[in-house]
């Protein structure tokens, strides 16, 4: 299990490891929301070019975003080979029998732009601050203490419990069971796997809560959280609350000529 | 069954988060109507993280294999902790293996979450009678699983028709997604099947999980 790989580059340094959590938060969302909108090709470009310089400047490595994107690029060739053959009316180019649309190229370079500028934007949101951090960010932010706790704990037990499938799987292995078949006992393996998983996690959870208690959990302790916005993270904020504002407002007056979808 | 990014228009987006938002706000005021209301949470976050790793478990379906999506499970299980479970869980695949999105977290939490919901009632109904027998947890388990993937592929469904782009062939379009939802089926089956399974397989081993958390 990777699931550490989302902090793998969390400690580097640059303008947005250094960005105060919240801030960041705010920030990067509104530029998301703010690229879902984007429909103009025009404003498309903008999207990129704002996209590559956020990444560029967060220090992330190329690998980090290539990583990413080994499983999504499967819906984005998908996407790719099928909207140009069926959307659309304006045949510009035929490669046999099939012929490329106009509108199935444009709506399938603005779609597959908008994913990767979203994509690579949330990277870069959850690469360059630890994965807990964030999560504390957002419970500053008010999100409910139930919701963040929830978090914050099965994050730290996944791995756990990750391993012990892994563990369960390989001793079945071991065993010579053999799961390729389809029948009602291919089906009763991962069913009485995932009902160990469950009774094991529901056990464990006990001896957690008893743990926590010891150590105040459940007390009406007032939440102090460790972060301080200066005014450069307030000054950050401000651009990219102004650059969201931007492509909203450059879509509203460049979107008459969009691609329609 | 997870929209990713950049696909739907932001009415639409908006209006997922609003109505998972509504919903997890109606839990978390459910979940603190009770004496205690973190006791239950660690029980609530360690089942959220197994069931997040039991959906990793590929079940051979020759000449392929299928996940688990669990999510009436989930339902039957967690009751009001399950939309927050959900929630956490597409979070969760959203920023770790890109699966979903972060612009459509809402909707994709209605997908799965609110037939979890349904699910929760449905299971429900073995407290109805004397006694609850293994062959009545046996059949409501099924339905649940059932019942909640058909309702998950519906409401994809439905999302799907209402937002495609305009220019595509309609008939290939519709002949596409009823192609996907009879894809489904074998797949609601299996789901319907392993969730029987799992809760008989609960009550024997630890009969106290199936009372909720």
């Amino acid at each position: 299990m990777k699931l550490e790989a989302i902090d793998q580059y969390a400690t580097l340094r640059s303008p947005f490891h250094s960005w105060d959590p919240r801030c960041k938060l705010i920030g990067f969302m509104a530029l998301i929301f703010a690229f879902s909108f984007v429909r103009d090709l025009r404003v498309l470009l903008a999207m990129a070019v704002a996209t590559i310089t956020i990444y560029l400047v967060s220090g992330l490595p190329v690998s980090f975003i290539v990583s990413r994107l080994r499983y999504p690029s499967l819906f984005l060739l998908v996407l790719l080979l099928i909207l140009p053959l069926i959307s659309g009316q304006t045949i510009v180019t035929s490669i046999g029998p099939l012929g490329i649309r106009q509108e199935g190229l444009n709506g399938a370079l603005l779609i597959a732009t908008r994913f990767l500028a979203i994509l690579t934007t949330g990277s870069v949101l959850f690469g360059t601050a630890p994965f807990l951090t964030t999560i504390k960010a957002m419970r500053a932010l008010g999100l409910p203490a139930i919701l963040a706790d929830m978090v914050l704990l099965a994050f730290r037990y996944l791995h756990e419990i990750g391993d012990d499938l892994q563990r369960m799987q390989m001793s079945m292995k071991l065993r010579g069971v053999r799961s390729s078949r389809f029948n009602l006992r291919s089906l009763r393996i991962p069913a009485w796997m995932s009902g160990s998983m469950l009774v094991r996690s529901y056990e464990r959870s006990d001896s957690i809560y008893k743990a926590m208690v010891m150590r105040g959990y459940g007390q009406a302790t007032h939440y102090r959280d460790d972060f301080h916005a200066r005014a450069s993270d307030i000054s950050i904020l401000v651009v990219f609350l102004l650059a969201a504002g931007g492509f909203v407002v450059g879509e509203m007056i460049c979107g008459r000529g969009s691609v329609p979808l | 069954m997870h929209i990713p990014d950049g696909i739907l228009p932001v009415p639409l987006t908006a209006g997922g988060y609003a109505i998972a938002a509504a919903a997890t706000w109606y839990s978390v005021r459910r979940i603190n109507q009770k004496e205690d209301p973190r006791e239950n949470v660690p029980k609530a976050a360690l089942l959220t993280a197994a069931f997040f790793v039991a959906s990793w478990i590929h079940i051979p379906v020759p000449p392929a294999s299928v996940h688990l999506v669990l999510n009436g499970l989930l339902g039957a299980i967690l009751g009001y902790f399950a939309f927050p479970a959900i929630i956490i869980g597409l979070f969760f695949q959203a920023v770790m293996f890109q699966h979903g999105g972060l612009t459509t977290l809402g909707v994709n939490a209605v997908i799965m979450g609110a037939p979890a919901i349904v699910a929760h009632y449905v299971f429900r109904l073995r407290r109805l009678g004397n006694k609850e027998s293994r062959a009545k947890i046996a059949i409501l388990g099924f339905l649940s699983g059932s019942t909640a993937v058909a309702i998950s592929v519906a409401i994809f469904i439905a999302v799907l028709l209402t937002n495609l782009p305009s220019q595509l062939d309609t008939v290939a379009e519709t002949a596409a997604i009823y192609a996907l939802a009879l894809a489904y089926l074998p797949v609601m089956t299996i789901e319907g099947v392993i969730t029987s399974l799992l809760v008989l397989f609960i009550q024997r081993v630890r009969p106290a999980i199936l009372d909720g958390v």
